[in-house]
């Protein structure tokens, strides 16, 4: 794949990461589990497709506009920072299972949860500096299994059929 | 690329199960005695401590504005102006050990048992 087509797909991923996280905050998650920080996220399906069909760099470049795009568009200072730190962190744990090669999309994508709610627990702590609010985390954690199975199963399907189609695009192989 | 679920996926499940239990065991409150007072921070500093035995209603401003109601022994953020307002869904505390979080404020209320470390109220 050329760098061209590379750069449009990652303008094109971000886009979409944006559009997800905006339309994720339509689901009233919070009123079926009533914790804070909880959601679907829906926009860490876009970064493990980059990681599967991108470089893990170009995953890193996606990640940090969108942080700062979603404080912009209503989040605030304290969700960036608490985006910021659970998707570095998410990221992070999400390239190192992939290398490991034994887990698959699924399994990457519930470590990828885990490691995003770790992420903001600890960036709440330092916020508040207070241990107390890890108390949330196994709430958390058991959420992030639920949704991690979620949206890795979109991200297989979706896996499915990208591949193909980009490599039947103008430019190259992916 | 491995899209089926595979065995490893389950030691994922298991693994954040675990990590759930010890972190959930590590924070379970040390003491099953009645709620006693209540501990208010901000920005990780001790506001206030109220007595719960005392019914009371005052208001923490920051960035947002809670709203804190003490009856009946329980505490509770009962309005606030917070984008989400997850600290008012958490309801009504009256356990030693629980907290509620306005991660927006910034306010933490802590609330705890005993009774002879604490006999003033201050604010």
């Amino acid at each position: 794949m050329n760098k061209a087509k590379e750069e449009s797909l990652c303008a094109i991923m971000l886009a979409l990461a944006l559009a997800l996280s905006y339309m994720e905050r339509l689901i009233p998650l919070q009123l079926v589990v009533p914790l804070p920080g909880i959601k679907l996220g829906l926009a860490n399906i876009v970064t493990l497709v980059v990681l599967y069909t991108l470089k893990a760099r170009y995953a890193f470049l996606i990640l940090v506009p969108r942080c700062c795009f979603t404080a912009a568009f209503g989040g605030g200072a304290t969700g960036f920072w608490f985006s910021l730190c659970g998707g570095l962190l998410a990221l992070i744990a999400m390239i190192l299972a992939k290398r490991a090669t034994c887990f698959s999309v699924y399994g990457v994508s519930m470590i990828g949860a885990a490691a995003h709610n770790i992420g903001q627990i600890l960036a709440a702590m330092v916020m508040m500096s207070s241990v107390y609010i890890g108390a949330y985390l196994p709430y958390l954690l058991l959420v992030a299994i639920v949704t991690g199975l979620l949206t890795g199963g979109i991200c297989a399907g979706v896996l499915r059929v990208l591949p193909k189609a980009l490599a039947s695009m103008p430019g190259g192989k992916p | 690329m491995r899209l089926r679920f595979q065995k490893w996926d389950i030691a994922v499940i298991a693994a954040i199960l675990v990590m759930a239990l010890a972190v959930f065991a590590a924070f379970l409150p040390r003491e099953d005695a009645p709620a006693a007072y209540a501990e208010i921070y901000q920005d990780g500093k001790l506001l206030k401590t109220v007595m719960l035995s005392e019914d009371q209603e005052f208001t923490v401003t920051g960035r947002y504005t809670n709203t804190v109601t003490v009856c009946d022994g329980k505490i509770a953020v009962t309005h606030s102006d917070c984008p989400g307002g997850d600290c008012v869904s958490c309801g009504w505390l009256d356990g030693a050990g629980r907290s509620i979080v306005c991660l927006p404020n910034a306010l933490e209320i802590r609330v705890l048992a005993g009774s002879g470390d604490v006999d003033f109220v201050v604010g």
